[in-house]
């Protein structure tokens, strides 16, 4: 067993995330010391260690309860989370193109300023697109 | 003018097979030179998926757009069928 401190340390979160993990209730203790400090066994870590790396995939923190929610349930299987993967795969290629989109237009943008250089604040072209609604494509945009 | 009808599903999807049957059914009422069927694989198309704004993991497309975000009931993809048929012969509508 494991003290939130040591548990934290070993999975390189805060122990700030561990309670908050517990109070979103995704991650509970296994038991409690008599002084009420919290053990953690390798089940939990085992939990913690899925929060944490479906996080770094994209996984917002009720995307994860409800792929803990699948791994709890009698008769689940693989295709239930993969559904979730795709979603999730699928959301981030929309994001992915939306930020190459912006990146382009902000290099269009960067190219005007150079091509105008030494001009004053006033007239920095940048400044005046960004003002006039240049259109960097929104994410929304990007997928409509 | 034929009508291309797009599911995009996911191969294996427990919960994909038993609406897409039930969706082919309904179109299958239409006359075939009427509405073309297509089922896409999510997972081998999905850039294209992605153009058309796909984000679930089963979705609906007519040509060419994104009219259904999940799997639609066969009534309302009838209707939205026999909205666009409109104006054509109602003897091409369906047989």
């Amino acid at each position: 067993m494991l003290t939130i401190g040591e548990a934290a340390q070993r999975l390189a979160v805060s122990a700030d995330s561990l309670r908050y993990y517990e109070k979103q209730g995704l991650l509970a203790p296994t038991e409690r010391t008599g002084a009420g400090y919290r053990l953690y066994d390798s089940d939990a870590l085992r939990r913690l260690n899925f929060i944490k790396h479906a996080q770094q995939c994209g996984f917002s923190l009720s995307e994860v309860r409800e792929l803990l929610d699948i791994q709890g349930r009698e008769g689940a299987r693989c295709e239930d989370v993969r559904r979730h993967a795709i979603e999730k795969k699928l959301q981030l290629e929309h994001k992915i193109r939306a930020l190459r989109a912006m990146s382009a237009a902000l290099s269009e943008l960067i190219d005007v300023c150079l091509a105008q250089n030494d001009k004053p604040l006033e007239a920095c072209p940048i400044v005046a697109a960004l003002e006039a609604g240049f259109a960097v494509p929104s994410q929304s945009e990007e997928s409509s | 003018m034929t009508i291309k009808v797009e599911v995009f599903a996911v191969p294996d999807c427990p919960n994909c097979a038993k609406p897409q049957a039930k969706l082919r059914e309904a179109v299958a009422d239409f006359s075939p030179d009427k509405i073309l069927w297509r089922e896409v694989d999510l997972l081998e198309e999905m850039d294209y998926a992605i153009d058309l704004g796909v984000m679930g993991a089963s979705a609906l497309a007519i040509d060419g757009k994104l009219v259904f975000a999940s799997l639609p009931k066969p009534k309302a993809l009838r209707r939205e069928l026999l909205k666009r048929l409109e104006g054509q012969p109602a003897s091409a509508r369906t047989h």
